[in-house]
């Protein structure tokens, strides 16, 4: 059975597993064909990230460029990280099947029975059903999020960004200098001096943006669900409206909407707002920036994201307020409680204890809020500090939409998967606190 | 009489809101039936009225910008794979987390967390050359399963709903030799009908809202999805040509997603209240 | 005529030199133009290319990708870029940065010949060290004041101060964008101030902070805050130009040829162009200066078909096509024979851009200059609302343009 080590299906040829053995000795066969073959070119250049740049030379008789064999950086990055990921699981699984092959030789010799290829099947629909399951999404996962989210991170630690582009250029690690431009507080830090501009502005939106959806939709729903309000659901249907249209629509309009040159400020000029807000001095132009200047767009932001995100939050609390058990409401009348006694010791009560959960991912959720951002500012906004606009963010960025327009306008890869580490951290740590608050608050409603 | 007064404020201040709330999205409908091309700027409603720019918007010939029914069929096709796909996986997931118990659940579900904590899109770029190694870019098929292929790792509420379902159930059907896959098939999955028609609805919408990762993947015009397009057509370019346009296709686009979210409405509320009471 | 005949010449020389390597090829290439406006125009350029190459069999897709994004696109992945792409000539430097523009191989000499020799400027706009990384398409991407003749003799537009009068007391704007990098740029180089990439290719040297030159940094930012306060001026990019010019508000403005429908549709007879006006600045008048701007067709050194892609640029912005651009989306040839013709000459925007081309300079710009110039043009605009001093200000934005990036 020591054999079992070298040909990985032998233990179970000796067993009459052909099936089974057969399968297990091709992929063996595979792995050691793919790993050296395949992904070791990649992983032996990872120390370097490639040392070959690509040179090419245009040969006038076919009318092709000729290249050299040239090194692609974030390919060897990316088959490198593929590569170890494959080699670790080859490991696991060789030594998973030694084990297999003593535990089954035991089996054998103890006289019991032994599964056949048939039993392993059936036992894929019933007791590691789990593994039926769980095989094609976790591979998903592992490919499409695992894979590019250890990459980026790497990425963190590079030189990736438009002066080393791939593939003419080649990129290298540079340790931890990304992170300490980030860090850099002096006063020629912009990146610093921008990060915690756009930190603080990220905290603070993701706040407000939370609780007033969240207090506002509740109002809502109770202002509805009254019993002296008639019409319920026409009132609650009217509302949804403004969610049924895609967000993308709906939030490019209201750009429009309040655009510098756009109806809002027509008719705020046609009514006189706009002359009487020079007057006071809350405006130096001759229209309302509500967009274009930080004082009026980080409000209005915050506003046009209530307009988007109070029906939603009313649409659960309607829901929420239904399941009340009405006999607790009772009683409570009974007792001589008026309606804001009962709204404060039963209704609010039993609402943050049913959604209160949802508030912590609300407000990860809002710290990544990037369509309301990216969609309200885009091509509109100009920032008026000259740090920040060093470092290409804007006042009213998000870590994230300073993310995307680095990738996307900058090419400036190196320092948008800092930050996306660092977004990373900021909802870990809320997440932690807030797991912590729970389960004390669990504790206590047991106790209850 | 004091109450009547009350009841009038009520209503009022309901209708008050209401209006604010509809305003912006009764412009959009104005502004896909005005007479304007470009953002209609100097007055609520327009001078005229013209069908104009649905006729357009349904009819682009190829030198527009607009290539709407094109996007509109690549949208819908991705979306009906990506939900089937994902619902599919979403509810293979939450089974598994949910009803079993098997050694790596408890590091599989935090991992689940953590990965959810990172920004979804700073993968984007490794994700674009994954495909491209594929051979998948600008094309349905990678949409498919860049939206699909993450999936799995949404299957909180669900896994939340498939907790209250009574444990007895199953026991029962253990006891008569059922195994975990019928148990799946025929006893969970039918009780399951709200948090199902909530996975799909939700996933179905998925490739209708996004513009990032399509906007990345997909790059020649004619594989444009929907809200890419629309997104190009009120760019600083476009914008003064095809605003019009763009609220046509906007209250296209929000016709049918609003039936179904309307259809959805109740059970999204049941799920998100099911899945967070178990927390 | 004759030139048409040595065109026919060196395609029919190309033909026999493509056809001793393989017979009836399958060829591929990926065409992206800027505009949807320009799928008239490209079909028909791949029409005659095809009609002029019997021989080969050729699929050529046709793709809509902005000049001005043609940069994000093309870095984001080089290799899946198209074969032949056109891009407005800031773009230069970071494609050649990439490696993403292929050197012109094939009759280099004849094409840097064809647009006005080594030393003209879109030659320059479209070469590294003397080597040809492009082909020259347009000459009319730069900017230029539009006006309305019903409001404005060709006396009044050559002092910005006059135009802001008159349009002030008639309750009318003259539009520039100042918040745009791009257009600021007009004032400093105007008055003799300095801004330009390094040789590295990665910094930019600027000194519009300068207190010891004849016209201080400090008293041109006193000159833009002055016009931005005028009654008879706004701030006005792209977009709120043609919003103003359609609904009459503004009577004059900065842009450039993408607009010259709008202000035509809108001014009739009265629309007219000119080169920039001068303006007040330090107690003197001060000619603006500008960037000139060209449309260049790079192709992509990873493609496959890397010499047909050439021919087709090539062909792309020969004579007939620039002439057929001109007739279709009216921009300026860059072809000096095709500049040169009656027709093209007698175009107002033309014209205004022929006459503005002495005042202008070359773009050659690390791009750190952009986001800062943009957000130092909107805080002038904003009438610098916190008081900062001027030399401060403008410390800072030197500081932000001049500024190496992370290593």
């Amino acid at each position: 059975m020591k054999l079992s080590a070298l040909i990985c299906g032998s233990s179970c040829f000796a067993r009459k597993q052909y099936v089974k053995g057969f399968l297990i000795t091709l992929v063996q066969a595979v792995l050691l064909w793919a790993i050296p073959g395949v992904f070791w070119p990649y992983m032996s250049k990872l120390g370097t990230l490639g040392t070959i740049k690509a040179q090419k030379t245009f040969n006038p008789e076919t009318m092709k460029n000729e290249w050299n064999d040239y090194d692609n950086s974030f390919m060897i990055l990316l088959f490198g990280i593929i590569g170890i990921l494959i080699t670790i699981t080859a490991v696991v699984l060789w030594l998973r099947n030694i084990r297999n092959a003593r535990d089954v030789e035991v089996t054998a010799a103890s006289g019991k029975h032994v599964n056949s290829f048939r039993d392993d099947l059936a036992d894929c629909f019933n007791v590691k059903f789990h593994r039926t399951l769980l095989s094609l999404p976790v591979l998903g996962v592992v490919m499409f999020t695992i894979v590019p989210l250890i990459v980026m991170i790497c990425i963190a630690f590079t030189n990736y960004d438009r002066n080393h582009l791939v593939p003419a250029n080649l990129f290298t690690w540079v340790g931890w200098n990304n992170f300490n431009a980030l860090f850099d507080m002096s006063a020629n830090g912009a990146f610093g001096y921008a990060f915690v501009k756009v930190l603080t502005w990220t905290l603070i939106w993701a706040v407000f943006a939370t609780l007033t959806c969240y207090f506002g939709g509740i109002l809502l729903a109770m202002f509805i669900n009254n019993k002296n309000t008639k019409c319920k659901k026409l009132w609650r249907t009217l509302f949804m409206i403004a969610i049924a249209v895609p967000q993308f629509v709906s939030l490019l309009l209201v750009r429009n909407f309040f655009n510098d040159q756009g109806i809002v400020n027509t008719i705020c000029a046609n009514i006189g707002l706009t002359d009487w807000l020079k007057s006071i001095g809350a405006i130096q132009t001759n229209y309302i920036p509500f967009l274009t200047d930080a004082r009026w767009a980080k409000p209005m932001i915050i506003l046009i994201n209530m307009w988007v995100g109070i029906p939603y939050q009313m649409l659960i609390a309607y829901g929420v307020l239904l399941n009340i058990p009405t006999d607790i409401l009772e009683s409570a009348k009974i007792d001589g409680a008026n309606a804001w006694q009962s709204f404060k010791s039963i209704t609010m009560p039993y609402i943050l204890f049913v959604t209160g959960p949802s508030l912590v991912n609300s407000m990860v959720a809002n710290i990544n809020n990037f369509n309301v951002i990216y969609l309200l500012t885009q091509d509109v906004y100009t920032s008026t500090d000259q740090m920040m606009a060093s470092a290409n963010a804007k006042e009213v960025d998000l870590l994230v939409t300073w993310l995307y327009r680095l990738t996307q306008e900058q090419s400036n890869y190196k320092m948008a998967s800092v930050i996306g580490i660092l977004v990373f951290v900021v909802c870990a740590i809320l997440t932690l606190l807030a797991f912590n608050q729970l389960i004390k608050g669990d504790k206590e409603a047991t106790f209850q | 009489m004091s109450k009547t007064v009350r009841l009038i404020i009520r209503h009022v201040v309901l209708a008050f809101l209401a209006i604010f709330w509809l305003i912006p999205i009764l412009w959009l409908v104005l502004c896909s039936f005005g007479i304007d091309k470009g953002p209609n700027i100097s007055s609520f409603f327009p001078k005229a009225y013209t069908l104009q720019h649905y006729v357009d918007l349904l009819t682009a010939d190829s030198s527009s910008v607009s290539q709407f029914p094109q996007w509109f069929m690549n949208t819908f096709i991705i979306a009906v794979f990506t939900c089937i796909i994902s619902s599919i996986f979403v509810l293979m997931v939450a089974y598994a987390m949910s009803c079993m118990r098997f050694k790596m659940r408890k590091p599989l579900m935090n991992a689940a967390i953590i990965m959810n904590l990172f920004p979804g899109f700073l993968s984007m770029i490794a994700v674009y050359f994954i495909m491209k190694n594929i051979g998948l870019t600008d094309n349905k098929v990678g949409m498919i399963i860049v939206y699909s292929a993450g999936s799995g790792l949404g299957y909180l509420i669900a896994k939340g709903f498939f907790d209250t379902i009574s444990k007895s159930l199953r026991e029962a059907a253990y006891l008569e030799g059922a195994n975990e896959f019928t148990v799946f098939y025929k006893i969970i999955v039918p009780l399951s009908k709200p948090i199902i028609v909530y996975t799909v609805i939700n996933s179905f919408l998925a490739p209708w809202m996004d513009f990032v990762f399509a906007s990345i993947m997909l790059s020649s015009n004619a594989n444009k999805t929907v809200a890419m397009g629309l997104f190009a057509m009120v760019d600083k370019v476009n914008r003064n040509n095809y605003f019009a346009q763009f609220c046509a296709g906007g209250v296209l686009v929000s016709i049918p997603i609003s039936v179904l979210f309307f259809i959805m409405q109740k059970f999204y509320v049941e799920g998100i209240t099911g899945g967070s009471v178990k927390g | 005529m004759k030139k048409f005949l040595a065109m026919v010449l060196a395609l029919t020389l190309a033909l026999t030199m493509v056809g001793s390597c393989a017979l009836a090829e399958d060829v591929t290439l990926k065409v992206w133009v800027g505009d949807n406006a320009d799928i008239e125009w490209i079909n028909g350029v791949i029409d005659a290319y095809k009609a002029a190459h019997p021989d080969n069999n050729y699929t050529i897709d046709v793709n809509i990708v902005s000049e001005g994004d043609c940069k994000s696109t093309v870095l984001a992945d080089p290799e899946a870029a198209a074969d032949v792409f056109t891009f407005a000539d800031d773009q230069f430097n970071d494609l050649y940065a990439a490696g993403a523009l292929q050197q012109v191989m094939i009759d280099a000499d004849e094409i840097v010949a064809a647009n006005g020799g080594a030393d003209a400027t879109v030659v320059l706009a479209a070469s590294k060290d003397g080597e040809l990384y492009a082909y020259p398409a347009t000459a009319s991407n730069g900017y230029f004041m539009f006006y309305n003749k019903e409001y404005f003799t060709e006396e009044d537009v050559q002092s910005l101060d006059k135009m802001m009068e008159i349009a002030a007391a008639a309750g009318k704007k003259v539009g520039f964008p100042v918040s745009n990098g791009w257009y600021l740029y007009s004032f400093f180089q105007g008055a003799g101030l300095e801004m330009h990439i390094n040789e590295d290719g990665i910094t930019n040297s600027c000194n519009w902070n300068a207190t010891d030159t004849a016209i201080t940094g400090v008293q041109v930012a006193e000159a833009i805050l002055a016009i931005c306060a005028n009654p008879g001026f706004t701030n006005a990019d792209s977009d709120p130009f043609v919003t103003g010019v359609k609904d009459g508000s503004i009577i004059a403005g900065v842009s450039g040829t993408w607009n010259a429908n709008v202000a035509a549709e809108a001014w009739g007879e009265n629309y007219a162009a000119c080169k920039l006006p001068t303006y007040t600045v330090a107690g003197q008048q001060v000619q603006m200066g500008s960037f000139a701007g060209f449309k260049l067709v790079g192709v992509n050194p990873f493609s496959e078909n890397v010499g047909e892609a050439m021919m087709f640029a090539e062909f792309m912005t020969n004579y007939e096509n620039q002439m057929g651009r001109f007739e279709i989306r009216a921009e300026g040839p860059s072809n000096v024979e095709a500049a040169s013709s009656e027709i093209v000459k007698s175009a107002p925007a033309i014209a205004a851009l022929a006459a503005q081309a002495a005042y202008a300079d070359v773009q050659r710009v690390a791009d750190n200059y952009w986001a800062n110039a943009e957000t130092l043009g909107k805080i002038l605009v904003n009438g610098n609302a916190d008081g900062t001093d001027l030399q401060t200000l403008l410390d800072n934005a030197v500081t932000g343009i001049t500024a190496a990036p992370i290593q």
